[in-house]
């Protein structure tokens, strides 16, 4: 049952990756590299809509708030090396796994070290890292019962005191003034406009929090821990769970959408030295995911709605990293 | 479409955002009139390297499909 949950959000969110082209390394990268802020835009107007969407479901008792614990030299150092690693990747971990889907053989190879190298850091030969930073993880009082639990990770609710229905209420409303205010680029050729795709990444969010939470991981989509899981599945005894479901789940229905329109095929570099970086580039990303406690896709569309601290902070320096590494392999474009 | 492209650049295989770089500068190199053709195989690639061209002033031609996942772009430089 937990694996066919997870299968099923897995299925609908490759579809819209694939199909939205969603890709949050390329979201950051080409407001720099591009001056482009077409993908930017959809990622923040799904994050405006998932805030309120998971108030109310909070609300209705189907899911509980569960952001995640505040590490800052976690989400700092984490967050600054998986931007700098997914830049070299080519795709962040969403764009990385849909694009398994779609046949791009330095997807496979990035997808592989960033799953090696995220196990590495919870439980192998770098957990010792972890381990080592783990003393300064914060929690704080919950001062909701949105919350899953007395004791939750930082938000800005919890920071100013607020119910989180106002602190999301007056979130979500700036996030979407920003969105519909300024000018938004034009890509006239896209398969789906950005409206849409942020649109359609909303009830996919929403489908992975309530049936998530049904299994007992209550938290929503998710990526890291999945090919986490994915590793352990295969290489071990450990049950395949919700999220390992999931990304199995984002690899096929990319997988299906890319063959029925015409989009897949194996692809392959012409110099060998461009897997060398996307190896890099991929144990970059799972090292620091772990280290930050989620990735683009946990910290971005779970952890932002729930207005956590720690994924307010990775986010930021997802960023800085990516912009960092743009620069120094593509200039200023 | 029947136009001889002063340059051609194959971007086919190429990692993201490497074909739209690499297109970006071609077209900051030509002089104006002259054509550019871009081989692609990146679905992404396809929807954006027109989107910027077009933003920086060029004329898009054409996009044309070229095989299983593959297209031709003709960019008439400005």
């Amino acid at each position: 049952m937990n694996v066919l949950l997870g299968l099923l959000t897995g299925l609908a969110f490759g579809v819209v990756l694939q199909r939205g082209r969603v890709c949050f390394n390329s979201a950051f990268r080409d407001l720099r590299l591009m001056n482009d802020n077409f993908m930017f835009k959809a990622a923040l107007l799904a994050v405006a809509l998932e805030t309120i969407a998971f108030l109310v479901m909070a609300q209705l008792g189907w899911i509980h708030l569960n952001p995640k614990p505040l590490n800052w030299v976690g989400v700092i150092i984490g967050g600054y090396v998986f931007g700098l690693g997914m830049v070299l990747a080519g795709g962040c971990a969403s764009g990385t796994t849909y694009r398994i889907g779609e046949g791009n053989t330095t997807s496979w190879l990035a997808g592989l070290f960033f799953a090696i190298f995220a196990l590495a850091t919870q439980s192998g030969f770098l957990s010792p890292i972890m381990n080592a930073i783990n003393g300064w993880t914060i929690k704080v009082s919950s001062n909701s019962a949105l919350y899953l639990g007395d004791k939750t990770g930082p938000t800005l609710a919890t920071l100013l005191n607020i119910s989180p229905w106002i602190a999301g209420l007056v979130f979500a409303a700036l996030m979407l003034i920003y969105v519909f205010a300024t000018k938004t680029t034009k890509r006239e050729t896209a398969a789906w406009g950005w409206i849409k795709t942020g649109l359609l990444i909303v009830p996919v969010a929403m489908f992975g929090f309530w049936s998530s939470t049904l299994t007992g991981r209550v938290y929503g989509l998710g990526i890291t821990g999945g090919w986490i899981n994915v590793l352990q599945a295969t290489q071990t005894n450990v049950a395949l769970s919700w999220e390992g479901a999931e990304v199995l789940g984002i690899i096929l229905g990319a997988a299906i959408t890319a063959i029925i329109f015409k989009e897949f095929k194996l692809r392959v570099p012409k110099k060998g030295i461009t897997y060398a970086y996307v190896v890099l580039g991929g144990a970059l990303m799972g090292f620091g995911a772990t280290l930050a406690g989620g990735c683009n896709i946990g910290h971005f569309l779970t952890g932002i709605p729930q207005l956590a601290i720690s994924s307010i902070v990775a986010g930021i320096f997802f960023i800085l990293g990516n912009w960092t590494m743009t620069r120094i392999l593509y200039g200023k474009g | 479409m029947d136009v001889k492209p002063t340059k051609s650049i194959d971007e086919r295989g190429e990692v993201c955002p490497v074909p739209d770089v690499d297109a970006k500068r071609a077209l900051a190199k030509m002089k104006s009139g002259e054509i550019l053709e871009v081989l692609i195989d990146y679905p992404l690639s396809k929807e954006r390297i027109p989107a910027n061209a077009t933003k920086d002033g060029h004329e898009l031609l054409a996009i044309e499909e070229t095989g299983n996942s593959e297209w031709r772009i003709l960019i008439k430089v400005k």
